[in-house]
């Protein structure tokens, strides 16, 4: 049966697992929280807020991840800040902080073009209304987006989930690094990274049906 | 105009002579040209080492940035280390001796991926590059006998007092390049007490280790080596606990047309090694980075 080598090295395959879930499941937390207010600045009104925004985008959007992470483990020390004292907690950290500052850059173009989506009418009534600006948002324009920006923000989330396997570069033990380590001892390479495709699979087919799920349920009709 | 036609032709003729009379003169005959009429070295019509010495260079395949053992100076594009004069030890055994042995010499760069491929496609007639012998590789190409010996190290800071063995590892965080055999050492030379953090590339392990994020670095001490030599500010610790003993590779003779090679470099290995050469190139290359001497191979 194909991927029971995965049975055969539990300690390393369903470990690396649990790492790669732990690890997209913050980054994915992260990506959305620091993707929302990098969108709300770029739409913002206050002209230095939309130039920090567009700063974050471009730097986030087109450096390499895998650059980016071996900057947060073996760079920001230079500067003087550790994640932690114990090495193995810090490339967790770092992982998962790599995840959401690069993803959230993607997350800010989405989220930015829901907000533009919405309705000009909308946001001028509730103004007029009296609600200010951030009640505007909170109760008028966030909800519509998200509802719109549902199906992109599910491509990115997946992409997340395969692109933990990056911080395997940096020392954490995920599935891909299972993968590796259970390769170069037994030399059995198809059977050891068909394992880690069909666990990494576990992951992203119910995170595309869950998002397909929700879509349905919040279609924005016009 | 006529007269100066004329000129011209006699003028061609005359050339034409001259070159028909050299290359007449200059025709050697087979069994002569391996004499000592040119200072070079007399050997066995039927062997390779022969067709190399007819063609005039050989191909030596080897890495670029393999210190101590092979770098190309970017800048001169001269190439120098350990391998590379062993190479010119057996480019001297079979052109004679010469005031630049280079000119005898192709380097065809290459790297641990490659460098089966590029002697089984006759890109490289030798590889010089700490080529460890295994039962594996001897299937697909033969080696030569042992030139270098070496092993697995540690490297730590030099002001560490705590790991002077593999045994002090355990607890500790050892880095090692992912999927290596290196990892895999470590491992059980302390039955699975290390930590390991494993990264890319022996460079990334040098970073973490001088930034405290790692408290070791276990590898083939050659590779050490070169680690020391980017940052003297770490030390080569403990004995062996693993042996790799390094050898020069040749393509298998297939249909006799790699007749003799390998006993060729296994003598001029011999010669290399009584002779007193290995010692001094040891000298002269690795001295200055591992602090010891050898006189052999086994030492």
């Amino acid at each position: 049966m194909p991927g029971e080598i995965a049975f055969e090295f539990p300690e390393l395959f369903f470990t690396g697992l649990w790492l790669t879930i732990q690890i997209s499941v913050l980054g994915l937390v992260g990506a959305i929280v620091i993707g929302t207010f990098v969108a709300l600045a770029r739409v913002s009104p206050l002209v230095p807020l939309r130039w920090i925004g567009g700063a974050y985008v471009e730097f986030f959007r087109n450096t390499p991840l895998i650059v980016q992470l071996f900057f947060l483990f073996l760079g920001l020390p230079f500067l003087g800040f550790r994640f932690s004292t114990d090495t193995f907690e810090s490339i967790f950290r770092a992982a998962a902080t790599g995840m959401a500052l690069y993803h959230g850059a993607y997350v800010a173009e989405v989220v930015r073009g829901g907000l533009l989506g919405v309705d000009r009418g909308q946001i001028e009534a509730a103004r007029s209304l009296g609600l200010s600006y951030v009640q505007m948002l909170q109760h008028v324009q966030l909800p519509q987006t998200f509802r719109s920006v549902i199906p992109p923000l599910g491509n990115i989330g997946i992409a997340l989930v395969k692109n933990t396997s990056l911080a395997s570069t940096i020392g954490v033990a995920e599935l891909l690094y299972a993968a590796e380590i259970v390769e170069s001892r037994t030399f059995r390479t198809y059977e050891a990274f068909i394992a880690a495709t069909m666990l990494y699979l576990l992951l992203t087919i119910p995170l595309g049906i869950a998002v397909n799920a929700l879509e349905r349920r919040m279609l924005v009709v016009r | 105009m006529r007269g100066l036609t004329r000129a011209f032709a006699l003028g061609l003729a005359l050339a034409f002579i001259a070159a028909a009379c050299t290359v007449g003169t200059t025709t050697p005959s087979p069994t002569v040209a391996a004499s000592a009429t040119s200072g070079r070295p007399k050997l066995e019509l039927s062997t390779y080492q022969y067709a190399l010495q007819t063609k005039g260079k050989i191909r030596i395949g080897t890495q670029e940035d393999n210190t101590p053992f092979s770098v190309k100076n970017p800048a001169t594009g001269k190439w120098d280390g350990f391998d590379v004069a062993v190479g010119r030890e057996i480019a001297k055994a079979i052109f004679g001796e010469s005031d630049d042995p280079d000119k005898y010499i192709e380097y065809v760069p290459v790297t641990s991926a490659t460098r089966i491929p590029s002697l089984t496609d006759n890109k490289a007639d030798v590889i010089i590059k700490t080529f460890t012998i295994n039962e594996d590789r001897k299937k697909q190409i033969d080696f030569s006998d042992v030139y270098f010996k070496t092993g697995q190290r540690i490297l730590v800071k030099k002001d560490n007092t705590t790991i002077k063995e593999a045994a002090d590892l355990a607890g500790k965080t050892v880095c090692a390049q992912r999927g290596s055999t290196s990892e895999q050492n470590i491992s059980s030379a302390t039955n699975g007490a290390a930590r390991p953090l494993l990264l890319d590339s022996y460079p990334a392990c040098l970073l973490a280790l001088q930034q405290g994020q790692a408290d070791a670095v276990s590898t083939d001490e050659t590779i050490l080596f070169g680690l020391v030599k980017q940052d003297p500010n770490t030390k080569i610790v403990g004995k062996y606990f693993s042996t790799e003993p390094y050898g020069i590779g040749i393509k298998k003779s297939v249909n006799g047309d790699r007749t003799g090679f390998v006993d060729f470099i296994n003598r001029t290995q011999i010669v290399m090694i009584t002779g007193g050469t290995w010692a001094k190139l040891y000298e002269q290359y690795i001295t200055p980075v591992s602090g010891d001497k050898k006189r052999t191979p086994d030492d």
